[in-house]
């Protein structure tokens, strides 16, 4: 699928190319664009064929109320390499229907970051969240609004921004006479580079630089020391989020609020970006 | 002094004779001083009261007027009486002019048994003479009987007060425990809060659970004449076996202090009595509250439920099971509440015949009580039971029986099948969300399950690090930032060269310079002589004009001399500039008629050039 994407993408690029050059905005333009276009996607590599039919089987044994075999034929798909947010909706569904809802919660999550606006995802990311009984971190509204775009998507826009108004300011030293009529856009421009940058930068640093520990066990103590003699502080249950503030040994420090902060064993958590 | 005064008066002539006047004055100090030698002795003995309960202490006061005794008598030892000596206290007395001594001797006398115990005389040698006392007799009264006073009420007495005579084994009571003392003993108060923060059970019995003991509110009661303040601690507890029941209470010995009458005559140091204590005359009371009987009945034998456990009391049942949407296998949680009256630590849930499909688990059990004494509240019982088929469709309904001793029958209570949903084996239990609010385009209803699982696998993808963290496209982000900077010099640098007509000058004539050179060579080739040299003299003119900031079509070959050598340039420049000057002149008039000779000319001006561009303006 994404083959096809990327395949038709390019072509459609192309042509674009060709409509420059009858246009006649140059060939060495044209070529610099596509080395701009080739360069970009330079990263997405085309992968090889897709395991459909491994993926086909692992929803046969969903279907067939064999949650645990269903969980590891997803799993080995996912460790393949091939990755796809259908793939992490259905391996947190096989999790969520064996009873496990802490990873439950952590494939669906990695399927909202790939596809963050899919209904479905947030729908069932949502309903294991409810699952999870006892203290938990849930996003902040700021924090839905941000994961509506994926950082990719954040970093493209402000790109485009950027380029814009670098452009444009680049108009205007060429031509100053043009100054007046394009200082409202270049203003607003500036505006909207420096927001989509904010949100750029609260994006990348809720996905990559703030862990989360997700609990994978039906009850895990959160004691007040990195210790197993040290007293408890409260009790979580299987499909917490917290936040991981630290890490000593096997222990990890985590939030769950405010005033909720404790030693958490490491070996009863998932730990993700995010 | 009266009597003195009068035996003066009655000898009113002896003054006139010292003598007899000395003799008088010697039996007036005789008569007087030892008044006590002339009186008889006495000897009486005295009880303080003639009737006291078991245990309460009688005293006898054995008194000696007139003289000490030779020796203090000991009453003799009597069946179920304790006699203990108290000791020994002497007073001395002086009125009218007579100086008295009395001593008196107490012991307290305990009865240990009810009944009436006769002290016989006592006799006892004093100053010299012998004297008898009058029997006395004691009356001792078992406790609870009356330990009256003069007014024949009692100052304190132990109460049980049982609401029912008879109680099915199993029923929860509640026995009050009743301390009555009368108003005006002094220590009434301090002896209720002790009472009041009694822990123990006041009572004693065998067959009874004893539970909880609380105490109630303080009151007054009247009973005969007098009034009584009274403390209540009530017990609340269960027979256990059937039959008669007797319930006692506990045995106290309280000292009740009564304050002594006559302690209205005043003390000349405290007029108004403000640092006076008040007197008290304690009194040990032995109590213990008669005991009541109870009639334990056994639970009825007939029509008894299958279930009946035993619970005797007054209960209802609510029930809730979740999650109710689950895989076999799956734990599903039965609340069973039972509220009401009874005992509720006893009370235990029923085996539930109807849960056979069910894998059960030891209920986790809650008491919630709502009054001191445990009487009322809530038990709730948390089953766990684990549905082993996916044929199941119902939590069976769950029944409970009990004894109602208010009705004196079997109640059962049953609360219906609570549905259920179950999956094959290996599923997770699916939550039950209650839709307890209404379903709006903007509140969707919630949602009762997960979505299913997607069935094409869609665009497939390596995760791979974000494009803000890739360095690749980092770098590609110095494009605009390089073109925007690129403008900017571009646009510094026209402005500079607007700004300074010197340097525009300056690269203007470089410009022509070095196309100059480029027409030249071309010219030379070409063999075009006339052209070669005017070319070559307007790239002097021009060089030179800029150096010189005169305008080209100034410089003439005397501008050598005018301006350069002043300025102090290089003979061997000055000189090449000449050569190169008179070479145009010349070549007017003959010109060069081969192109070698045009070529060779063109380095001598380039070293000129040079040399002109090196010269500071």
């Amino acid at each position: 699928m994404i083959h096809a994407l990327k395949r038709s993408r390019v072509s459609r690029l192309t042509s674009a190319l060709a409509r420059f050059v009858r246009r006649g905005w140059g060939t060495g333009n044209a070529v610099l664009l596509l080395l701009g276009v080739v360069v970009v996607s330079c990263p997405a590599q085309f992968p090889a064929a897709v395991p459909a039919a491994a993926f086909d089987s692992a929803n046969k044994l969903y279907e067939e109320g064999k949650f645990t075999d269903a969980v590891s034929a997803y799993e080995k798909l996912a460790q393949s390499g091939e990755t796809s947010a259908a793939l992490y909706f259905n391996l947190g569904n096989a999790f969520f229907k064996s009873g496990q809802i802490g990873r439950a919660v952590a494939a669906y999550r990695t399927a909202e970051q790939l596809t963050p606006r899919d209904p479905d995802v947030r729908a069932n990311l949502q309903f294991a969240r409810n699952q999870a009984q006892g203290p938990s971190l849930s996003p902040g509204k700021w924090q839905r609004w941000l994961g509506r775009l994926t950082l990719n998507e954040w970093t493209l826009l402000a790109v485009v921004a950027v380029w814009l108004w670098l452009l444009l300011l680049a108009v205007l030293q060429w031509r100053p006479s043009l100054r007046p009529a394009l200082r409202t856009y270049v203003f607003c421009l500036a505006i909207l580079a420096a927001l989509l940058c904010a949100c750029v930068a609260a994006t990348l640093r809720e996905t990559r630089f703030t862990r989360t520990a997700i609990v994978i066990t039906s009850e895990a103590v959160v004691r007040y020391g990195p210790l197993v003699e040290s007293p408890t502080a409260f009790t979580v249950h299987d499909g917490a989020e917290l936040r991981v503030l630290d890490r000593k040994d096997e222990w990890l420090k985590v939030s769950a609020g405010p005033n909720r902060v404790g030693w958490l064993r490491l070996d009863q958590t998932l730990v993700s970006q995010s | 002094m009266r009597r003195l005064s009068s035996w003066i008066n009655f000898h009113p002539r002896s003054r006139s004779r010292p003598g007899l006047r000395l003799l008088l004055a010697l039996a007036v100090l005789l008569i007087w001083a030892a008044p006590s030698i002339l009186l008889a002795a006495t000897f009486t003995a005295t009880l303080d009261r003639e009737t006291v309960t078991v245990g309460e202490t009688a005293t006898l006061t054995l008194k000696f007027e007139g003289d000490d005794p030779k020796s203090i008598p000991v009453p003799p030892g009597l069946p179920n009486l304790q006699i203990t000596s108290e000791g020994t206290s002497r007073a001395v007395s002086f009125d009218n002019g007579q100086i008295s001594s009395t001593v008196s001797h107490s012991f307290a006398l305990i009865p240990t048994q009810p009944g009436e115990f006769n002290i016989p005389a006592l006799r006892a040698e004093v100053g010299g003479q012998v004297l008898t006392t009058q029997p006395l007799k004691l009356t001792a009264v078992k406790a609870g009987a009356p330990a009256a006073d003069a007014t024949g009420d009692k100052l304190a007495f132990f109460k049980l007060f049982v609401p029912r005579k008879e109680v099915y084994v199993g029923e929860i009571l509640a026995v009050e425990f009743q301390v009555y003392i009368r108003d005006g003993v002094a220590n009434a108060e301090n002896i209720m809060q002790s009472f009041e923060q009694y822990g123990g059970c006041p009572l004693k019995a065998e067959g009874v659970s004893i539970f909880k003991t609380a105490h109630a509110q303080r009151r007054q009661a009247r009973v005969g004449n007098s009034t009584y303040v009274v403390a209540t601690l009530i017990t609340s507890c269960s027979p256990v076996k059937t039959g008669p029941l007797s319930l006692g209470s506990m045995d106290v010995t309280l000292g009740l202090q009564l304050p002594l009458p006559n302690q209205r005559g005043r003390d000349p140091y405290d007029p108004f009595g403000m640092f006076r204590r008040m007197q008290v005359e304690e009194r040990r009371v032995a109590l213990s509250a008669e005991p009541e009987t109870l009639t334990v009945l056994p639970v009825p034998k007939e029509n008894v439920p299958s279930n009946f456990n035993g619970a005797v009391g007054n209960y209802s049942m609510t029930i809730s099971a979740g999650p109710t949407n689950v895989a076999a296998g799956d734990p599903v949680t039965v609340r069973i509440q039972i509220s009401g009256r009874g005992a509720f630590d006893s009370l235990t849930l029923p085996e539930q015949s109807a849960w056979r499909e069910f894998k059960t688990y030891p209920p986790t059990t809650k008491v919630d009580t709502t009054d001191a004494l445990g009487l009322q509240g809530t038990k709730t019982f948390e089953q766990l039971i684990v549905p082993q088929s996916p044929e199941i469709k119902a939590v069976p309904p769950v029944s409970f029986s009990f004894f109602d001793p208010d009705q004196k029958k079997y109640r059962t209570l049953t609360q219906p099948a609570v549905p259920l949903v179950v999956r094959p084996g290996g599923s997770a239990p699916a939550p039950t969300v209650a839709a307890n609010t209404r379903a709006t385009p903007d509140n969707p209803p919630p949602a009762q399950d997960i979505v299913h699982i997607k069935p094409r696998l869609g665009a497939v993808a390596q995760i791979s690090a974000p494009l803000v963290l890739q360095p690749w496209f980092l770098a590609l982000q110095a494009i605009p930032v390089l073109a925007w900077l690129s403008a900017v010099v571009w646009r510094r640098r026209a402005e500079m060269l607007a700004n300074n007509p010197r340097l525009r000058r300056r690269r203007q004539v470089a410009q022509i310079i070095r196309q100059g050179l480029l027409e030249l060579r071309q010219l030379a080739s070409d063999n075009k002589s006339d052209d070669f040299f005017a070319t070559l003299v307007r790239l002097l003119q021009e060089q030179l004009g800029e150096r010189l900031e005169l305008p080209a079509s100034a410089i003439t070959e005397a501008v050598i001399e005018e301006r350069l050598r002043p300025r102090g340039v290089p003979e061997t420049m000055l000189a090449s500039l000449h050569e190169l000057f008179q070479t145009c002149n010349l070549a007017r008039y003959a010109p060069i008629k081969t192109s070698q000779e045009l070529a060779a000319i063109i380095p001598k001006l380039e070293a000129v050039l040079r040399e002109l561009q090196a010269l500071k303006p």
